[in-house]
């Protein structure tokens, strides 16, 4: 056991921080929200040029072989900068492909992602607003040489700008050619075909997210991701892996409102003294700090557990179960802490706050995370029952 | 700059990475920390009954169960596990932190007892001595501890009637005449004061100070002593832990002032800063806590209901959670920090979820959750009857050693640096 970082860890660290916070101050998180896109291109360009969303890709695919670690490092600070950009969807499809697709698909999609910066998303959840799976109604129907998919899509990240999304539909089994089960598929599809149209729905956290319809869209039978059928286990990976980084997302931001709340707390000064020295204020500081201690560790164990190829499915939800509770506690405590000028849109807490909800969406609901975490204690034989090898 | 690295450089790395598997930040265990882990397991096998848990309960209720905990305490002894972060030349085994913090979570876990002599002779009296105490007082009382002896049990004297979280106003005063030491006063909530042999005081030795805590030192109080009164205390459920203890005229012999006259309080918070172990014992018995919940619901079929469900994944976050704050702790001191707020972060942390394990863990027992603590073996005790040992035991625990509050408090000094109240 040993928790301090690795030399290349630390590197990433240190280098994204002092360059989030050289790039991306906060006046600049305001412009860029204000943008249709919701980000700015050009510091999404710097941030492919810098190499971070290849990362974690093989150097054959122009990555630089990173780990997860590494990668939740990164999140960690953009989390902590408030850096509006496509990369976690981008990173979410990305990882899928990389675990699940083709050589072909691979050599496709993967170096565009990591030396051009070719933005993905994920266009999985309907109309009951939730990411599980049993909620899926969007058919795809086998034609020709592949599918015609049709549904809508909601709350699609970055759709508008995007350059591929992975989409999830009902399928049936090809049972003429004998293969493929019932079930969920992911489509790889150009949000450029006919059929496809995409609507912005105007969301607090102003992250570009929009609704998807997709009318009788082709798909080619080579752009499905992994088999047909077999879509509930790449979106159950795709659901756990992005638990973990959005936790990560989230643990720098909850770090970085309590760092806010005490410095504002400690120089604001009510009664002859600063409201920090009040117990009641400290003693509220004290406990957001202790949940935001526990999440960076549960953080760091299951990004770990990737990086070992051994992930933990109870300690990746976990993580994103602390995350949720965590970084809206923070968010709402630390408004009530600064008073009601908390409550203005000069103070910076208010930009973290506006993203409560979205962070939470993604990456998967504390429901989601509770059933998962359940199933694995259910299933697990508890260690005062186990007979000794 | 750009982190990008050299096309050499990444496949240097990529070299390395596949020759050393254990990269760092790690949260595994060495091959020989997992041997140790098993290693207490057939220990556990060999000598405590699956029938009983031991957990949250320092002495026993009878005179029994104090001999059943003295007998496991010599079998640790001969392991050198009762010592085990001790120096060699102390009886310990001189371990790493990391191998101390294995210790301690499965003796959460399994409740094994018998673990800190008294309290707490293994975790504060002897590394103090180890600092602070001459070479006779070292040869004196260290090994009796180390070999699990009835001589080896102690007690702490610190809480007063007057004096609680606010320790360093304690009146109970030691006045030197001659050779010796006598001492008058009282202390309350004193743990193991009926089972122990010695005691570690601190008593005021000059009432003129400045700073009401720079007059105070530490001894080591033969329970014996005349002029020593015992009165036991029971719990508002009748559970004997504590006592009162009387100082009438006590004499002590000169020597056993434990360093230098007066200079007690820092010494006092050395001492306190070696119990680091608190939130990983307490993590491990709460794993072990949620695990027979968890078996009891699958049993019962409550494990179907939604509500039960959500409950118990919250609470495996919590218990992971503490058990990886815990792993901090050890890890920083392993790489020679000095750790200062985040045991106190932790032991907040631990009322507060072992308060509310506890509740739920009532709250699916149902009725069984009515039958008494004391009555372990009653046919209609579940669960080893650990829910309830809980469920008011932590009401004292929070208390134990500095309550919740003044944990926060310490944590919002020292940790997040804020002005003090």
């Amino acid at each position: 056991m040993d928790l301090a970082l690795t030399k290349d860890q630390e590197m990433i660290q240190k280098s994204s921080r002092e360059f989030f916070k050289k790039e991306c101050p906060t006046d600049a998180v305001r412009d860029m929200r204000a943008k249709d896109q919701g980000y700015d291109k050009k510091l999404w360009k710097k941030m492919v040029k810098l190499g971070y969303s290849g990362l974690v890709f093989p150097e054959e695919y122009g990555g630089s072989d990173g780990d997860f670690v590494e990668l939740a490092l990164l999140m960690e600070e953009m989390g902590r900068a408030l850096v509006p950009s496509p990369f976690f969807p981008t990173i979410q499809c990305a990882l899928a492909l990389l675990q699940f697709g083709s050589k072909e698909q691979k050599a496709k999609f993967l170096p565009g992602i990591a030396e051009k910066g070719t933005t993905w998303s994920i266009a999985h959840s309907e109309r009951s607003g939730r990411l599980n799976t049993s909620d899926i109604e969007m058919m795809a129907v086998a034609e020709g040489d592949g599918f015609n998919l049709s549904g809508t899509k909601l709350f699609v990240p970055y759709a508008a700008t995007a350059g591929r999304f992975l989409v999830t539909c009902l399928t049936k089994a090809n049972e003429e050619a004998g293969n493929g089960e019932n079930g969920i598929t992911v489509f790889i599809v150009n949000p450029k075909a006919d059929g496809v149209r995409i609507e912005g729905v105007p969301t607090v956290a102003q992250d570009g997210r929009c609704e998807v319809t997709f009318e009788n869209v082709h798909v080619s039978e080579i752009d499905i991701l992994g088999s047909l059928g077999k879509g509930a286990d790449i979106i159950d990976t795709i659901i756990q892996q992005s638990a973990v980084l959005k936790a990560a997302e989230m643990y720098g931001g909850a770090r970085a409102v309590l760092e806010l709340t005490v410095n504002y707390t400690k120089e604001r000064k009510q009664f002859d003294r600063p409201l920090a020295s009040f117990q009641a204020v400290q003693h509220r500081l004290v406990n957001l700090m202790t949940e935001i201690d526990g999440l960076k560790y549960l953080v760091f164990k299951a990004a770990w557990g990737f990086a070992k190829n051994n992930p933990d499915r109870s300690i990746n939800s976990a993580a994103k179960l602390k995350a949720n509770a965590v970084h809206s506690a923070v968010c709402r405590q630390g408004m009530y802490l600064h008073g009601a000028i908390g409550w203005t849109e000069e103070m910076d807490i208010g930009l973290y706050h506006r993203q409560t909800r979205a962070m939470d969406f993604d990456g998967g609901s504390s429901d989601l995370h509770r059933e998962v975490i359940a199933c694995e204690m259910e299933k697990r034989t508890p260690l005062y029952k186990q007979v000794p090898a | 700059m750009p982190f990008r690295r050299k096309p050499l450089l990444d496949r240097t790395i990529a070299i390395y990475k596949k020759l050393i598997i254990e990269v760092i930040m790690d949260f595994g265990f060495s091959e020989e920390q997992e041997l140790f882990r098993r290693e207490i397991r057939e220990f556990v096998r060999k000598n405590l009954s699956p029938d009983r848990y031991w957990g949250l309960l320092d002495e026993g209720e009878t005179d029994e169960d104090w001999a059943f905990i003295m007998s496991i305490s010599k079998k640790l002894a001969e392991k050198k596990w009762l010592t085990l972060s001790w120096p060699k030349e102390y009886g310990g085994l001189a371990v790493s932190h990391v191998q101390s913090m294995i210790f301690e979570q499965e003796v959460g876990y399994w409740g094994i007892p018998g673990t800190s002599m008294g309290i707490s002779g293994t975790s504060w009296v002897g590394p103090s001595l180890m600092l602070f105490g001459t070479d006779e007082q070292k040869e004196t009382f260290l090994p009796p501890i180390a070999a699990g002896d009835e001589d080896g049990v102690w007690c702490t004297g610190y809480s007063e009637p007057d004096s609680g979280s606010d320790l360093a106003s304690l009146q109970t005063f030691a006045e030197r005449v001659g050779d010796e030491y006598v001492i008058n006063g009282q202390k309350v909530w004193t743990s193991c004061a009926h089972r122990a042999r010695w005691m570690w005081l601190a008593a005021r030795t000059n009432r003129d100070v400045k700073k009401k805590h720079h007059g105070i030192s530490l001894f080591l109080v033969d329970m014996q002593s005349q002029g020593l009164k015992v009165n036991p205390l029971r719990n508002f459920v009748g559970q004997h832990f504590f006592n009162e203890v009387f100082f009438d005229d006590v004499k002590i012999p000169a020597k056993n002032l434990v360093g230098v006259e007066n200079k007690g309080w820092s010494q006092l918070m050395t001492a306190l800063s070696f119990e680091r172990g608190l939130a990983l014992g307490a993590s491990g018995t709460m794993k072990r806590m949620l695990e027979e919940l968890t078996e009891f619901a699958k049993e019962s079929g409550s494990i179907r209901d939604p509500l039960v469900r959500a409950r118990l994944a919250d609470f495996f976050m919590e218990v992971e959670k503490l058990s990886l704050l815990g792993q901090e702790s050890v890890w920083k001191a392993e790489r020679g920090d000095i750790v200062i707020y985040e045991p106190s972060r932790d032991k907040a942390n631990m009322d507060e979820i072992l308060d509310e394990l506890s509740r739920f863990g009532a709250d699916m027992l149902g009725g069984y959750s009515l039958v008494h603590p004391m009555h372990k073996n009653s046919r209609w005790t579940r669960l080893k009857g650990m829910i309830e040992q809980a469920y008011y035991f932590v009401m004292g625990m929070a208390v134990a050693g500095g309550t919740t509050d003044t944990q926060r408090n310490i944590v919002a000094n020292f940790g997040l640096k804020l002005p003090r109240s």
